[in-house]
């Protein structure tokens, strides 16, 4: 008998009472003709951190591309009460959601303010100068290079660069796609500070990551997508959260043999 | 004699070197490339003819109206033949798209404007020199666009948008850029440059329909011999393709000058498929 | 589970391999119409069929290069112009003494076959765009070199034709005389269109690495092809020389080469009677619109682009009413892993595979660090490990595709890792791949048997000719296709398009394909990504039993339950390098194993 329904909230986190920031209802998509998630349902409530956890191939990639319009769906994706249908990764950021993709992909042939700049590119011109500087603010790494070509930086300040231009487009909601891909614990720890400083500021932040326990320490809440839809949602605080990720990743009823 | 191959070679290779990098900026926007390059020069040269020759305008508004026309002809090629295409799983049928479209243009012209070559304006009231304006024209185009482009790319919020496309289409599409735009924007620069390259080499190879062909070849070759999307590396093959095809012209005559310049460009490719200074592409599975 | 029967139904197959009726049946009307034509057409319609016949004799050999092999050829023009020239002046005796018109016709299609080659080369290196742009040089170039050459070719003034003996030098005699040459290459390139070869060249064409894992060497199949499309073209230019009476540079334009492929486009890849048809309404257009007939080119433009935009697929696709029946929706796949022993006989011990400390780096990155792996005949091998551990790249250097920098690939002691990509076929590894690689336009059928091509015996020119060699080929390649398809459990889709079906169907017809080869090892990427619970237990059963049958198989997952289903024996990957090996329950047990999983 699988164990892989949703579990439960325990009674010691109440729901919140607020109406969430971003809520997934049913959503499905895939590329071409392979289905890869198949009625996801998620919420992210304002100033909260939430992890997606999984094995790979699960579709935690996926689900982001598909929330920030990079993919087609179907089902429900509304943000800060705004319908998500058929937009597109532009729209996506001017209603405040900002993805920062997999893989430290930045524009390594451009300086580290030009790529900046360009995640300012909708603004207005006066402005672009001082979301910069903000978004610099968190990475004085970086910032000291900010004249350097980005493929001067190191993978981990590429990643750092990555958050950044996330960060300029001062988003109620960040997403971000394993950011500690690649990195050496110091960095990793770095981009965690940066995301409890963001909560602290009021922005929510969405989490898909590998490392388990510190996302875990990191995180609010936890979900866990496995073969395409949740199989796990609970708050961090509970108990034995480990066993039961490891339970719900390999959870599989056994096959008679032949 | 030197001095007149010399002029003539540098201008014609300025202009297949325009035309290469108008080959290079729809490449660099959408990751295909377009026939209809050298279409674009053969619109400069016939639209210069029309405006200024057969209606009468300024020299000044028929260039900009023929640029116009140039910038309206690659936006009609992002829309119709680039777009639809780059969805598709299929990767050649750019190939047909793009040829389909140039030839509708260029048989359009032919049936127009007529099949034979007509003599295109004089742009500056002065006397003819050694060192005339058919050929100073093509090298002053060239280097405007050669600045205009670096300007652009490199100091310009817009053109940086331009490189992001260029380098990583998915991530700009992640980060907000409006990736549509800014394609149907390059197709249009591209479009300006080709009908420029037209324009000022139309005193050389005056108002031809049968020029989109010769441009849509020799336009080519600088972007194989420079590589692909490298524009640098078309402007110094356009010049050297230039002199060469001017110098053989001189010393062997006409046939054997398009077989040497054709032999050597097959057998550079096929020594160096990526193109000179070009980089080699990976295989994946 | 059926274990009852283990007879296979005969499929229904493609519109070309299949003798029913209604395949022929358009060709019988054809022939009908065109053989009796002198009876109701007027000399104008007979010069206007003599032009669409000898047409076709240039674009039924072009069509096997643009539409099988999916080569841009825009300058074939070429082709019939040293065809038209070389007809005209050796039978005018300008250089030689004059010779008899067939003997010259002769000599122009062997001239054109070796011209086909050496345009044909560039093709094998270039790019796509690239090689079409070479083909419009050489177009360019060879009028060039005939205007200039006056003294043999007349340059501008030009040559007259052939002139081709009684009975064929009335119009209507000569106009047999196309017709007979049209006739000859439709069943030619219809008998190659059926044959191993054109299913190879469309394999090339859509699923090149595919088709090299089934072991179709491309480069000689292309250069057969450029070679019988240069022939049919420069046999083309003489009896368009013929036709014309008189030729001078100013027939062979750049308008005139992209007709000829614009009808190949327009007709649909993949096909004959499409093309045909195509040429037949290229031919025939101007003459109904008059008015417009300085338009031809340009409406011939639009066409190609709507055809483009709207139905890739062209005239064929269009009268692909077969592929228009709607598919039953429920679709099961059920395999029948009984029949896996009539398909996978081994005859001698294969040995076993190894790889021994290889090592691969791309750049800067390590993707394997000395690794060591054994694959067992008869055992299922499973290869796991987290994103980026080198699984996929382990199989593609086993598979040939990449080359190690360090360390062996042997088969039974021998090592293999120097020998081509497509000679692993030979040696009956066969692979799958992560995203299922077909032919989307061909049928189920044809897929499968593009698998078995280097079983074929026949050569090129007995398919050709269609002896006895080639269908007993054909015969053969049919039976062990429906025969792998029923072992599948796919056998009732033979004849439908393979893009009709679903992801999880195509990975099945890929393992299909592979059986085609009765691989001493198997290598599967990921087979069950995209597929349901059931599909996947039905997977797993069927390379259960495709182990049994004495196969050796190698299978990368990500799919925990399936690897530890049904492996044997399983190596962790994490990094490039070999974390851990042993039984399934060793590895599942294995601390640092669940660790690299879920990271930390």
């Amino acid at each position: 008998m699988p164990t892989s329904a949703a579990e439960p909230r325990s009674a010691a986190n109440p729901p919140l009472a607020v109406e969430p920031l971003l809520r997934v209802t049913g959503l499905s998509t895939g590329y071409g003709k392979v289905g890869v998630l198949r009625g996801v349902d998620l919420t992210v409530a304002p100033s909260e951190v939430v992890a997606l956890l999984g094995p790979n191939g699960a579709g935690k990639t996926t689900l982001l591309r598909a929330i920030s319009g990079l993919l087609p769906w179907t089902g429900g994706v509304q943000f800060a009460g705004r319908d998500l249908s058929g937009a597109g990764p532009r729209e996506t950021v001017k209603a405040g959601l900002a993805h920062v993709i997999e893989g430290h992909r930045v524009f390594t042939q451009q300086s580290v303010v030009d790529n900046l700049l360009l995640a300012a590119y909708d603004l207005p011109r006066g402005e672009r100068s001082a979301r910069v500087e903000e978004a610099l603010d968190y990475f004085p790494e970086i910032a000291e290079k900010r004249h350097q070509r980005a493929v001067a930086l190191s993978g981990g300040q590429q990643q750092m660069l990555a958050v950044a231009q996330g960060l300029v487009q001062r988003p109620r909601l960040l997403m971000l796609d394993e950011p500690s891909a690649g990195l050496s614990p110091v960095l990793v720890d770095r981009v965690f500070d940066v995301v409890r400083k963001l909560r602290e500021s009021g922005t929510a932040v969405l989490l898909v990551e590998q490392l388990i326990e510190k996302a875990l320490a990191l995180a609010d809440r936890v979900y866990a997508l496995a073969r395409g839809s949740i199989v796990l949602e609970a708050a961090t605080s509970e108990a034995d959260l480990p066993h039961r990720l490891e339970h719900a990743y390999f959870a599989s009823a056994p096959v008679p043999a032949e | 004699m030197v001095l007149s191959i010399v002029l003539s070679g540098l201008a014609i290779g300025c202009i297949y070197a325009l035309i290469g990098i108008a080959y290079n900026v729809m490449y660099s926007a959408s990751r295909v490339f377009s026939f209809t390059a050298g279409t674009l020069g053969m619109a400069g040269g016939i639209l210069g003819a029309l405006f200024i020759l057969k209606m009468g305008l300024p020299v000044w508004l028929g260039f900009l109206l023929a640029l116009a026309g140039g910038a309206l002809l690659g936006v009609v090629t992002e829309i119709l033949a680039v777009r639809p295409v780059l969805k598709s799983l299929d990767q050649h049928l750019y190939v047909l798209s793009t040829l389909a479209l140039a030839l509708i243009v260029q048989q359009f012209a032919a049936i127009e404007w007529g099949t034979d070559a007509q003599p295109f304006p004089r742009i500056f009231n002065i006397e003819r020199n050694s060192f005339d304006q058919q050929f100073w024209l093509p090298m002053l185009a060239c280097v405007v666009t050669i600045v205009g482009l670096e300007v652009l790319y490199r100091r310009t919020l817009l053109g940086h948008a331009f490189r992001a496309i260029a380098e990583d289409n998915y991530a700009a599409r992640a980060l907000g850029l409006p990736e549509r735009n800014l394609r149907m924007a390059s197709y249009a620069i591209a479009g300006v440059i080709g009908a420029l390259a037209g324009f000022a080499g139309g005193q050389m190879m005056l108002a031809f329909f049968d020029n989109a062909t010769q441009l849509t070849f020799y336009g080519f070759v600088p972007v194989a011999l420079g590589g692909m999307g490298n524009n640098r590396g078309a402007v110094v093959a356009g010049l050297v393709l230039g002199l060469f095809q001017q110098a053989a012209n001189f010393l062997v005559g006409g046939v054997f000058a398009s077989v040497a310049v054709f032999a050597a460009f097959i057998l550079v490719l096929l020594a160096r498929p990526e193109g000179l200074a070009g980089v080699a592409l990976g295989r994946r599975v | 589970m059926d274990m009852s029967t283990t007879e296979v139904r005969p499929a229904r197959t493609s519109l070309l391999s299949s003798p029913a009726l209604s395949t022929v049946l358009p060709w019988v009307v054809l022939a009908a119409i065109a053989a009796t034509l002198p009876l109701y057409a007027g000399g104008y319609w007979g010069v206007i069929a003599t032009r669409a016949c000898v047409y076709w004799v240039l674009v039924a050999g072009l069509n096997l290069l643009v539409g099988f092999a999916g080569q841009l050829a825009i300058g074939w023009v070429a082709l019939l112009t040293v065809g038209a020239y070389v007809t005209s002046v050796l039978a005018a005796g300008n250089v030689l003494p004059a010779l008899h018109p067939y003997l010259a016709l002769a000599i122009a299609g062997v001239a054109g076959a070796v011209f086909g080659v050496i345009v044909g080369l560039p093709a094998l290196r270039l790019r796509t765009f690239y090689f079409a742009i070479t083909t419009l040089g050489f177009a360019t170039i060879v009028r060039q070199i005939v205007l200039a050459w006056a003294s043999v070719t007349g340059g501008g003034v030009g040559v007259p034709g052939p002139v081709f003996p009684a009975p064929f030098d009335s119009q209507w005699g000569f106009y047999y005389l196309c017709l007979i040459f049209a006739a000859v290459c439709t069943w030619m390139t219809a008998n190659i269109a059926g044959s191993r070869f054109g299913r190879a060249l469309t394999a090339l064409r859509d699923a090149e690495v595919a088709a090299e894992a089934s072991g179709i060497a491309k480069s000689r199949l292309l250069m057969v092809v450029f070679l019988f499309s240069g022939a049919t073209a420069a046999i083309a230019g003489g009896l368009f020389a013929s036709l014309q009476s008189y030729i001078t540079p100013d027939a062979f334009t750049t308008e005139l080469s992209v007709l000829f492929f614009i009808g190949v486009l327009i007709g649909g890849r993949g096909s004959i009677i499409g093309p045909l048809l195509g040429t037949i309404l290229l031919t025939v257009l101007p003459e109904f619109a008059a008015p417009l007939v300085a338009w031809s080119t340009f409406l011939y433009a639009v066409l190609l682009l709507v055809i483009v935009l709207a139905i890739p697929g062209g005239i064929a696709e269009l009268i692909d009413f077969k592929n228009r029946r709607p598919l039953q929706s429920n679709r099961a796949i059920v395999p029948r892993p009984d029949l896996l022993k009539r398909l996978l006989t081994q005859d001698t011990e294969p040995g076993r595979l190894t790889l021994e400390q290889v090592a691969l780096s791309f750049g800067g990155v390590r993707a394997i660090d000395g690794l060591d792996l054994t694959i067992n005949p008869g055992q299922v091998h499973g290869l796991i490990g987290p994103n980026g551990s080198g699984k996929t790249t382990t199989l593609n250097v086993i598979s040939g595709y990449y080359m190690p920098q360090g360390g062996v690939a042997k088969l039974n002691g021998v090592v293999i890792t120097e020998l081509a990509h497509h000679a692993r076929a030979q040696m009956r590894i066969a692979r799958t791949f992560q995203t299922p690689r077909i032919v989307g336009e061909a049928s189920v059928l044809e897929n499968v048997m593009i698998g078995g091509t280097i079983d074929g015996r026949g050569t090129f020119v007995e398919s050709l000719l269609s002896l006895p060699r080639h269908r007993a080929d054909e015969k053969m390649l049919h039976e062990t296709a429906m025969l792998a398809l029923s072992a599948v459990g796919l056998e009732q889709l033979a004849g439908v398009r393979a893009d009709r079906l679903q992801h999880s169907e195509l990975r099945f017809i890929e393992i299909a394909r592979a059986l085609m080869l009765r691989p001493a090892f198997l290598l599967l990427d990921e087979p069950a990504a995209g597929l349901s619970a059931e599909e996947i237990r039905r997977l797993g059963a069927l390379v259960v039993a495709i182990s049994q049958a004495g196969t050796g198989v190698l299978l990368v997952e990500h799919h925990a339950d399936l690897i530890f289903d049904i492996c044997h024996h399983v190596t962790v990957l994490n990094l490039g390098k070999m974390l851990a090996a042993g039984t399934p329950a060793e590895i599942r047990s294995h601390r640092e194993v669940v660790n690299a999983y879920l990271g930390g």
